[in-house]
């Protein structure tokens, strides 16, 4: 134990993920070792994570500096549909998916920001309303029926383009987590706001920018997520919801291991490891109720395990 | 003749009614170490936050080498030569070394909006070398590091741009002796460059012997400048606490026996890193006062009594040998409790008067035995208690929020009369309060000890503890150093003399 305290933090952190990766495999390994976790088979899990590892991404930049967006569904779907008509209806191809996408993602980015700051009310309030208006949004756009993305610009569903997407995606956030000011103002805000703007840091400026961040990253994962299930369906009543979850999850990983300063690599072996249990239940065959309870309380473990609460902290 | 770096010019500065600096008036000069003393409250801090732009300036001036300043906050005020080290924490979790020592100063190493880290990384290890603080690396995150290494950093940060004026503001009770050596050699440093340095201590031997001059502040205003070479330490206490007191609104008896029976004892406790193995006893009918600088752990014990601190080790035990681990059981047997920190742990601002005073009693005001509210039994309860404590309020619908800070110490205190508290722990019952809401609680506090209540009451305000106590406990660097019956031979300077 006195030799795993010498290590770098860094390691340490690498350490306790690939044990969980390691572990999560190894249980489900076990229970059904004839149609689970072949090498092939965690190709195919890990292509599946990087989908919610883009937006996982992005919205680290948002939950660090202690915000939320509960808009992260009706973002997907709008610049999903958005994207699709482009590349489709208008024929802009592969410029009109990725642009498009990733536009509206950042103007929704910006619409949460820049609301967040003018009313000055709580970040989860305002994106819950306003996913309410960018869900109706797509559903008018795609006038009630489902866009498909036709086969010949699926390219970053499979092999090598969700990789090369999702790497680019990385690389854009690691630069600027550790290369920009805009990286380390992040970080500023997120542990101290007053003492953050008493170093003259424009604080509600780089909440914007972090809103309009995270959102072009929703909006990358938007491409992914179409090319990958080929097309999108506008839902409304908040039903969009459901596609905030996995996303939020990587991020909390990513805020688990940010005291071994590899927040970005945590989020991508996090969501590794949701995948992981998602399909372990699935080759078991297990009923999506118990898949989710399970799941659930999965995660809320290794948080729970890997996030370390001062005495007296207060928790929200 | 001495070439004046800083000219301080009627500068006035009001948070609500309280009158924090009244019109203060004097110079600093170049290549000085400039020490600001004064009680707690005298003004000292929000002056030199005012200089360094944590504060806006309300009235007055700054005058820094003939011209004119108004630092809009740190960094502006680092952009005219004046850098500040604080008393707390100072640098950002979640941050490297290097970002902390360069924060707000980025631009030197961006290149086209991305920043050179291992350039920056370069400079601050080569700072931290010159500085001797080899150990400390500059890529590695600032929380791998201890409260006194985190200081250090915060040295560099402030000084590396060699500034004008550096603000060191009760930095050195931070520091252990080797730290604060650190801390005197970069002082020395400042000045053999030609630079400025204003010190704030409340350890007056260390002021004495580090700095050039001192300046006293006391209750907001300007007392004197004097050279350190010229006044001895009892001088310097005179000057700080030489107030007349006006008004007779403490209590005015004297030799009055106080009753042997104990109501609770407090034996060996400890708080790892705030206090250490204090013992005392609390009789029936007593006002038991604790003093000492603000660090020194008095406030810890407060909360030790409450079960309110975190590792608490020793007991807290009633007459009746209840142990008092947790603030359930403490509120369970009739004892009370307001914080220092009124806001934040007190009071629950953003709902009414009547539920603040209500909280704790909810379970007395229920239809019969059953778990529903009976909600006219509640408003009575509020209603009775906040016009017996005399709250200025329009109703007890009003929220709390839109209380001064003495209507808001009385719903606290209405909330523990309601309770029918039996022992009352008062943590800086008069902080921020103006003078009549000051002597309707000490008022208060008499009635309550004649009732045969016991209240521990902890203060930084030496006169109100001499003045309302029985007996006043001192502690200095978390542990007892000494003990003062009431008598009117007590003055502010027999309880200094424990506290430094």
């Amino acid at each position: 134990m006195n030799g795993f305290n010498q290590l770098s933090g860094a390691t340490k952190g690498y350490i306790v993920l690939i044990s969980l990766v390691f572990l999560s495999w190894a249980v489900f390994k076990f229970l059904t070792p004839d149609n689970f976790g072949s090498y092939n088979n965690l190709i195919s899990y890990f292509q599946a994570s990087l989908i919610a590892t883009v937006g996982a991404i992005g919205f680290y930049f948002v939950m660090d500096m202690g915000m939320f967006d509960f808009s992260i569904g009706a973002n997907i779907i709008l610049s999903a549909i958005i994207g699709c008509q482009l590349a489709n209806q208008f024929e802009l191809g592969y410029f009109g998916l990725i642009f498009g996408s990733i536009a509206t993602g950042a103007l929704v980015g910006l619409c949460n920001g820049y609301f967040y700051v003018k009313l000055r009310i709580p970040s989860m309030i305002v994106t819950a309303g306003l996913a309410l208006i960018y869900e109706s949004i797509a559903n008018y756009m795609a006038g009630g029926v489902e866009q498909t993305l036709p086969s010949d610009l699926r390219a970053f569903g499979q092999m090598p383009g969700n990789i090369i997407l999702a790497f680019i995606t990385f690389i854009i956030a690691y630069l600027v987590l550790n290369y920009t000011k805009f990286g380390t103002y992040t970080y500023a805000i997120g542990s101290d706001e007053f003492v953050a703007k008493n170093m003259g840091i424009n604080v509600d400026k780089y909440k914007v920018l972090a809103f309009i961040l995270s959102g072009a990253f929703f909006g990358a994962m938007a491409v992914l997520t179409i090319s990958y299930g080929s097309s999108m369906v506008a839902v409304t009543g908040m039903a969009s919801m459901s596609r905030n979850f996995i996303p939020t999850m990587g991020c909390f990983f990513g805020l688990a291991f940010m005291k071994y300063g590899i927040p970005l690599q945590a989020i991508i072996l996090g969501e590794f490891i949701v995948n992981i249990i998602f399909f372990g239940f699935i080759s078991l065959g297990a009923p999506t109720a118990i898949q989710d309870v399970i799941t659930g309380l999965a995660l809320l473990i290794i948080i729970t395990l890997t996030t370390k609460v001062n005495p007296g902290e207060i928790v929200k | 003749m001495d070439e004046v770096r800083l000219q301080v010019s009627h500068m006035i500065k009001n948070f609500g009614i309280t009158k924090a600096l009244k019109d203060v008036s004097f110079n600093i000069n170049k290549g000085e170490v400039h020490a600001l003393i004064g009680e707690n409250g005298s003004g000292k801090s929000t002056l030199t936050n005012m200089l360094c732009g944590i504060y806006p300036i309300d009235s007055g001036t700054f005058t820094l080498d003939g011209v004119e300043i108004h630092p809009k906050n740190q960094v502006d005020a680092n952009n005219h030569g004046v850098s500040i080290i604080v008393q707390e924490l100072g640098t950002l979790s979640g941050l490297t070394v290097a970002e902390n020592i360069f924060l707000g100063h980025e631009e030197r190493f961006i290149t086209a909006g991305f920043r050179n880290t291992n350039a920056m990384n370069a400079e601050a290890n080569r700072l931290l070398k010159e500085y001797g603080f080899d150990r400390i690396k500059a890529s590695s995150l600032v929380d791998d590091y201890n409260f006194e290494d985190r200081k250090l950093i915060e040295i560099v940060k402030a000084t590396y741009f060699k500034p004008k004026i550096v603000v060191i503001d009760e930095t050195t009770t931070a520091l252990s002796q080797e730290g604060r050596e650190e801390l005197y050699k970069h002082m020395d440093r400042i000045r053999a460059e030609g630079n400025t340095v204003i010190f704030i201590s409340h350890d007056l031997p260390e002021v004495l012997a580090k700095s050039d001059t001192i300046t006293v502040l006391r209750d907001g205003e300007y007392i004197t400048t004097v050279k350190s070479a010229d006044i001895t330490e009892d001088d310097l206490k005179k000057l700080m606490v030489g107030r007349e007191v006006t008004g007779n609104y403490y209590r005015a008896d004297y030799g009055e026996e106080v009753s042997q029976e104990v109501v609770l004892k407090v034996k060996n406790v400890t708080v790892p890193g705030k206090i250490e193995d204090v013992s005392f006893e609390l009789h029936k009918g007593e006002i038991l006062g604790f003093g000492g600088l603000s660090e020194s752990g008095m406030h810890e014990v407060g909360k030790a009594i409450f079960g309110a601190s975190y590792g608490r080790q020793g007991q807290v035990e009633l007459a009746d040998g209840t142990q008092i681990n947790d603030i359930q059981t403490a509120i369970r047997h009739s004892i009370a409790y307001t914080s220092k920190d009124r806001d934040n742990e007190s009071v629950v601002i953003n709902q009414s008067i009547g539920d603040n005073i209500a909280l704790p009693s909810l379970s007395h005001l229920t239809y019969g035995k059953s778990m529903f509210l009976d909600w006219s039994k509640v408003r009575t309860f509020a209603d009775k208690f906040a016009k017996e404590m005399s709250v200025k309020m329009v109703n007890t619908e009003q929220f709390v929020s839109e209380l001064s800070g003495g209507n808001k110490q009385k719903v606290v205190l209405a909330r523990w009369i309601g309770r029918g508290s039996d022992i009352v722990v008062l943590d800086s019952p008069t902080r921020g309060i103006d003078i009549k809401v000051k002597q309707d609680i000490y008022q208060l506090m008499d009635r309550m000890r004649k009732e045969g209540k016991s209240i521990i009451m902890i203060s930084e305000e030496l006169m109100e503890l001499i003045g309302m106590c029985d007996r006043i406990i001192i502690l200095k660097d978390g542990k007892l150093n000494g003990e003062i019956s009431r008598s009117q031979e007590v003055n502010e300077n027999s309880l200094i003399s424990m506290m430094v």
